[in-house]
């Protein structure tokens, strides 16, 4: 760089004060060190050779878009942005795409490319012009007469269904229902909401190809779905002990009172034990939930079983839980502030139930 | 003397089962689940017959739930006990399962309570007649 630099004008900081950023863009794609250097620099002759046609209060930008197109084509003269199309980060999708990463296995080149042509090529057009030809949301948006929020947003739902396309791709598996594209794209997207309209939890547990491709999925959400939703799948005994010990942890998390711990560890092994003893197999879903100022934890139980026939008897017969002939559901309920139970005979059920913070207890609600 | 494995398991051990005298003591370590907790009360019925013990101390103070189930094999161990002649103190339940407890309605029928191991001892000695020191210390033999 020093040859270069001595062929600056009095402007030269302008540059210098660039190579920062620059580096910092570069370094978040790169891995390997002597690259970044090497594309640090070339992306810094570029942005020199175009100073006299830019405005100085525009150069951060050009740089910064500069510099993500010297690592797209270098990741393209590398043939292995390609292959990386359904890694690329989700979310941010300016800042955390990383076309020149790393290295990848031939087989899995051919998986990406299979993957690709599911799409609707429209999609697969504006996904191979942002991530191998490095075109930002801006220049996306304004070839296609859009504003580059609606790019982003259209990029990653493409990208949540090119994670599914791969994965199913590479499972070589055919998703046996209607639904099954759907509740994975909510599931690949991390969409919350949607996951919830479609019921995506008990979809997961009667439908086996789901349940397959949603592992590969959830481990890509799961650092940022842990601090507030636990999921603990159940089949046996101990994972009894797990689902409760889990909801104590994050009812501490979230502020509870060991007492108050203690009764959501206790309702978990209830409701978790009749999963156990009565169904095939289930989760528990633990999460954060704050609606209109107070806050709470939610448990969901899921189950995929006969159903409960009796519900209301088993409502009903609390006291006769300790002699072995309830459900543990009465006494679920007494621990809670809310409850509720849904069952389909020959299906499965569904124990969904409340703890609000007591400080917070929302107006009109009794302790009883 | 502890206890060896619990039958049937070749975990480490969870709960350790000492022999005072005509008692046993039995020290939980971790959270058990449904199956450890059916075989530690499948081993303790066992070991009251064949040690004729006169009380069994349980302390659950490291459990973490005394959950519906929990409370049951407590209750069928004391009743079974009884029958045996044997007499159940359970100590160390924390405030927060006790409140637990409550709530739930629970109640541990053939079973005493007391708040700690000494008092539980105390306890025992009183419910078997067996009041003497020594049958603390394991040196006094029985009749
Ligand atoms: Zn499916």
């Amino acid at each position: 760089m020093d040859g270069a630099r001595s062929e600056l004008g009095p402007d030269d900081q302008v540059i210098v004060d660039l190579v920062p950023m620059v580096r910092k863009v570069v370094g978040s794609r790169i891995r390997d060190p002597h690259l970044v250097d090497d594309l640090v620099q070339e992306t810094l002759v570029r942005v020199m050779a175009a100073h006299s046609r830019v405005e100085g209060d525009t150069m951060a930008p050009y740089a910064a878009v500069t510099a993500r197109n010297v690592v797209a084509s270098y990741a393209r003269r590398n043939d292995r942005a390609r292959a990386r199309a359904h890694l690329l980060a989700h979310g941010d999708i300016d800042s955390s795409e990383r076309p020149g990463d790393s290295l990848l296995r031939q087989e899995d080149r051919s998986i990406v490319a299979a993957a690709l042509a599911r799409l609707p090529a429209a999609e697969r057009d504006i996904l191979v012009a942002h991530e191998v030809n490095g075109d930002d949301t801006r220049t996306l948006a304004a070839t296609r007469d859009t504003t580059p929020g609606a790019v982003a947003a259209q990029l990653a739902r493409i990208r949540a269904k090119m994670r599914v396309e791969y994965l199913l791709v590479k499972e070589n598996l055919e998703p046996p229902t209607d639904r099954c594209r759907a509740v994975l794209r909510a599931l690949s997207a991390g969409d919350r909401r949607r996951q919830r309209e479609l019921d995506t939890g008990a979809h997961l547990l009667e439908c086996d190809c789901c349940a397959l491709v949603s592992a590969g999925l959830l481990d890509r959400w799961s650092a940022s779905s842990s601090d507030d939703e636990m999921r603990v799948p159940v089949a046996r005994d101990a994972d009894v002990v797990t689902a409760r010990q889990t909801g104590r942890q994050v009812a501490a998390r979230l502020g509870f009172s060991p007492t108050d711990s203690t009764l959501i560890a206790t309702a978990i092994s209830e409701i978790a034990r009749n999963i156990v003893k009565f169904a095939e197999r289930g989760e528990i879903v633990i999460s954060h939930v704050s609606t209109g100022g107070s806050d709470g934890i939610s448990i969901v139980a899921r189950d995929v079983g006969p159903g409960i026939p009796a519900l209301e008897q088993a409502m009903r017969d609390g006291y006769s839980t300790y002699r072995g002939l309830g459900l543990g559901l009465p006494g679920a309920r007494r621990l809670m502030d809310e409850f509720d139970v849904v069952t389909e005979v020959g299906k499965g059920t569904t124990v969904s139930m409340t703890k609000w913070h007591s400080a917070r207890r929302r107006p009109g609600d009794n302790e009883n | 003397m502890p206890s060896p494995e619990l039958p049937g398991t070749s975990e480490p051990l969870r709960v350790s089962i000492l022999t005072q005298g005509q008692f046993l003591i039995v020290s939980i370590h971790t959270a058990l689940d449904d199956t450890q907790m059916t075989r530690l009360q499948e081993d303790l019925i066992e070991q009251v017959g064949r040690q004729r013990s006169r009380g069994i101390i349980v302390d659950v103070s490291t459990l973490d739930v005394l959950d519906s189930f929990a409370t049951r094999t407590l209750t069928q161990l004391a009743h079974v006990a009884r029958l045996r002649g044997a007499e159940t103190v359970v100590v160390g339940i924390s405030p927060e399962v006790a409140i637990a407890m409550v709530q739930l309605s629970l109640q541990m029928s053939f079973v005493h309570t007391a708040l700690d191991l000494e008092e539980g001892l105390q306890r025992l000695g009183e419910l078997t007649g067996a009041l003497d020191e020594a049958a603390f210390l394991g040196t006094r033999s029985r009749g």
